[in-house]
């Protein structure tokens, strides 16, 4: 059975592709970086937008990252598309997923482990994020994927997470490539990595 | 080619909480008494850039506001100046 073939999309500012990228390792992916320039020819199972400050936040976070031709040249509904964090940030500023996300409710940067209901099951994942708080108009709840136990940033209905399975698009702002090893004291991601290898 | 000079606020949508601006407001009524203080945080920003006519110009400051200075999901924007330098 050949590998699954996977892209990371790096923006100057991206500081998760690292560790995105070991936990393709773990799983045994054949994965490698896609520098924000590149337009997308390659073809991907599985491309992730990773975490971090792409662009500095400037403006606000994800807004210039829209533009690159990376995500001009994301394969909408032929790779799945994965954004973690400022991944997410991104493809809602893309208008790629709905919604968008503001400044958590209590206006700090959060850092912890957060309780999340993900298939049917509670896990524990970190989040880090100060613009987290998910926002949406008329939210499709058939796309909600993931949401906070207990919302610690204010999103609409709890929403961690959605997944727009027409267009092969996922969005979290949890990190759960920063929860595949023992070591580090937190598995709960390698449930979301085998979920999103399931959609592929 | 002219040169031109323009002014664009943009703010959440009403629709939106302006968390930003709620905690100023907190803040300013920790700080003093006021009545019925409202506070909203925005943005400015200005532009200084060549156009050929005022036309071109404002078709031009709106798509930067559209595209790259407000997100309509949960911003608006207003161009509150535009004028040839």
């Amino acid at each position: 059975m050949s590998k699954l073939k996977v892209g990371i999309i790096v923006f100057l500012g991206t500081n998760c592709e690292q560790d995105t990228k070991r936990a393709c390792d773990f799983f045994g992916w054949d994965s490698e970086f896609i520098w924000q320039d590149e337009k997308i020819e390659k073809n991907y199972d599985l491309i992730f937008i990773p975490g971090g400050f792409s662009y500095g936040d400037h403006v606000s976070s994800g807004r210039i990252a829209k533009l690159s031709p990376a995500v001009k040249s994301l394969p909408v509904g032929k790779s799945l598309i994965v954004g973690i964090c400022n991944g997410f940030q991104v493809l809602c500023e893309a208008k790629l997923l709905p919604g968008a996300l503001i400044d958590n409710q209590n206006i700090k940067f959060i850092s912890k482990v957060s309780e999340l209901n993900f298939q049917n099951e509670i896990i524990n994942l970190p989040i880090a994020h100060h613009q987290g708080n998910y926002t949406c108009e008329n939210i499709d709840k058939t796309q909600v994927l993931m949401t906070y136990k207990n919302n610690e940033n204010g999103s609409d209905l709890s929403i961690a997470g959605i997944y727009d399975k027409q267009n092969k698009i996922i969005g979290m702002m949890p990190h759960p490539e920063r929860a595949i090893y023992e070591e580090l004291g937190l598995t709960d991601g390698r449930k979301v990595f085998k979920f999103v290898k399931n959609q592929i | 080619m002219k040169k031109f000079y323009a002014k664009i606020i943009v703010k959440m949508k009403p629709t939106v909480k302006d968390i930003k601006g709620l905690t100023v407001k907190n803040a300013v009524e920790s700080f003093m008494p006021i009545e019925n203080l409202s506070c909203n945080v925005g943005s400015v920003y200005f532009l200084e850039f060549d156009a050929n006519n005022e036309g071109e110009a404002l078709h031009m400051v709106e798509k930067i506001a559209q595209e790259i200075l407000s997100n309509e999901v949960i911003e608006t924007y207003e161009i509150k100046a535009l004028e040839e330098v």
